[in-house]
């Protein structure tokens, strides 16, 4: 069943569920608890917006989340993997122009054994915008079977765009499988090159490797009409950037 | 009339270092030429020159192509006007499915030549029935362009491009290189199926075989130094298959 929130506040799956959110339209904090076992998967698509977002796993619970947020904003993040074998995926793709600035600051707590995390951040920055991405993965020392991964990627449009990257790992734990990154780059010139050879032009050419580019995270959307919305979306906030 | 692409005493320097001095070669609509030569003689650089890449410069001499100055023009316009390299190297584009590429493609031609896109059906159309005959399936469409594919698919892809943009002028860079014996009769296969009076080739390549049995060239022009040293035709292909380049590189410094 796919639902769709508007400025909800607190969210509880029931136990064993499982349910697909979609929202637009937030207010200044949410918090969502994914019941035992329940699977939720949640989509998010906000421009200008200051919001955070709590999120309590509990036992075997999956929850995954695709953000798309465009323009300004501090958005925060907290993963509560509270239960054993809670399952959180949380990715977030950002789109900057002009003189937009965002923050986006996310938690990732392991609190229970065999806790599994992935996070898939993406932006791409253009004018004279500015980024900066802040991304936790804190695991307690008595936790054991852990399994947590963050990789952060960030394209910069033009000369004076700027993406900073701050990761934050508090690993006291020892039977953990832990992967992190970040690379903030340009467009590829002989990827550029290429497709001009094709007959494609300059400013096609790199909204072309630009949305192939956020799409990784957007072409995971499993339904068609919601992913669809959110790569047109994606393109939007890219007009007159690349 | 004069020739379709008429290159005369062409300079070109990579940073500091000329390549090539004083290239001339002119080709007629219709005609495949081939550009053998010893590595590093400007082959390659001759065919990315044609293709606009800025990291050659240009120092003197001309290029036209259907009587324009083709160094007047954008990689994207020199594309549009007829002129298609099949990369020795193709190049990756994670994200980026083989559909959209030459829907982007096609689409960007007729844009510039005031025609309207391609509707779904006809472009589908299109695609379909080139991947059939080059044996490209629907997955290999769909997948990212050149990741994960081996060489001999990518230069199979090359060609399927070829197939769909429908160029005038097609330079093929070592498109037998580092192919099997089945792959590189595939490659042949294309440039066959291609040929047309109303349209022309430029195959660099080092393989005899492949030039004599599948390529079947007009005219063939040896590069030594940054020059054209020798013209002829098939009898050129015996004569560098006994003895090598040895002679036109004396040539070529006397």
């Amino acid at each position: 069943m796919t639902r769709i929130l508007s400025k909800q506040r607190l969210l509880t799956i029931d136990p064993g569920c499982s349910e697909v959110f979609i929202e637009k339209q937030l207010s200044e904090k949410t918090e969502i608890v994914v019941g035992k076992g329940a699977h939720v998967r949640h989509y998010r698509l906000h421009e200008d917006l200051d919001h955070s977002l709590d999120v309590r796993l509990e036992e075997n619970a999956v929850y995954e989340l695709i953000t798309l947020h465009r323009g300004n904003g501090n958005l925060t993040f907290s993963f509560d993997l509270t239960g054993r074998g809670a399952t959180c995926r949380s990715d977030v793709v950002y789109v900057l122009t002009a003189d937009q600035q965002t923050i986006i600051r996310s938690d990732v707590r392991h609190n229970a054994d065999k806790t599994v995390s992935r996070q898939l951040v993406k932006g791409a920055v253009g004018g004279q915008g500015q980024a900066v991405f802040e991304g936790g993965i804190f695991i307690p020392y008595d936790k054991k079977e852990i399994d947590g991964a963050q990789q952060h990627r960030a394209l910069l449009l033009s000369s004076d765009a700027s993406v900073k990257a701050v990761p934050r790992l508090e690993i006291y734990a020892d039977d953990v499988k832990c992967a992190h990154g970040s690379a903030i780059g340009t467009l590829d010139p002989d990827q550029l090159f290429y497709l001009k050879t094709r007959g494609i032009d300059e400013s096609q050419a790199r909204n072309l490797l630009t949305t192939a580019f956020l799409n990784e995270v957007l072409d995971t959307i499993a339904d068609e009409k919601i992913r669809e919305e959110f790569k047109q979306s994606a393109i939007e906030g890219l007009k007159n950037n690349v | 009339m004069s020739a379709w692409l008429e290159i005369k005493d062409l300079t070109v320097k990579v940073g500091d270092k000329p390549i090539l001095n004083g290239l001339s070669l002119s080709v007629n609509a219709g005609e495949v030429h081939v550009i053998m030569g010893p590595n590093g003689s400007g082959k390659s650089t001759l065919s990315n020159v044609l293709c606009g890449d800025e990291h050659y410069k240009v120092t003197g001499g001309f290029i036209d192509f259907k009587e324009k100055n083709l160094l007047e023009m954008s990689v994207e316009e020199r594309a549009r006007a007829g002129i298609f390299l099949a990369f020795q190297h193709p190049i990756e584009l994670p994200g980026v499915s083989m559909a959209t590429f030459m829907k982007y493609a096609l689409n960007a031609r007729r844009k510039a030549a005031g025609e309207k896109e391609l509707d779904a059906v006809s472009f589908m159309k299109r695609i379909k029935v080139r991947a059939q005959a080059l044996g490209i399936s629907d997955e290999m469409l769909k997948r990212p362009v050149n990741v994960g594919f081996s060489g001999g698919e990518r230069k199979r892809l090359e060609t399927f491009q070829m197939a769909v943009l429908e160029p005038d002028f097609c330079i093929l860079d070592e498109m037998d290189s580092g192919l099997d014996v089945d792959a590189v009769k595939v490659a042949g296969n294309g440039v066959k199926i291609m040929r047309s009076p109303d349209r022309s080739f430029l195959v660099i390549s080092h393989n005899i075989k492949f030039l004599k049995e599948q390529i079947v060239p007009d005219k063939i022009h040896v590069l030594v130094h940054g020059r054209i040293v020798a013209n002829g035709g098939m009898e050129l292909l015996d004569e560098i298959d006994q003895n090598g380049y040895a002679a036109f590189q004396k040539e070529a410094v006397a």
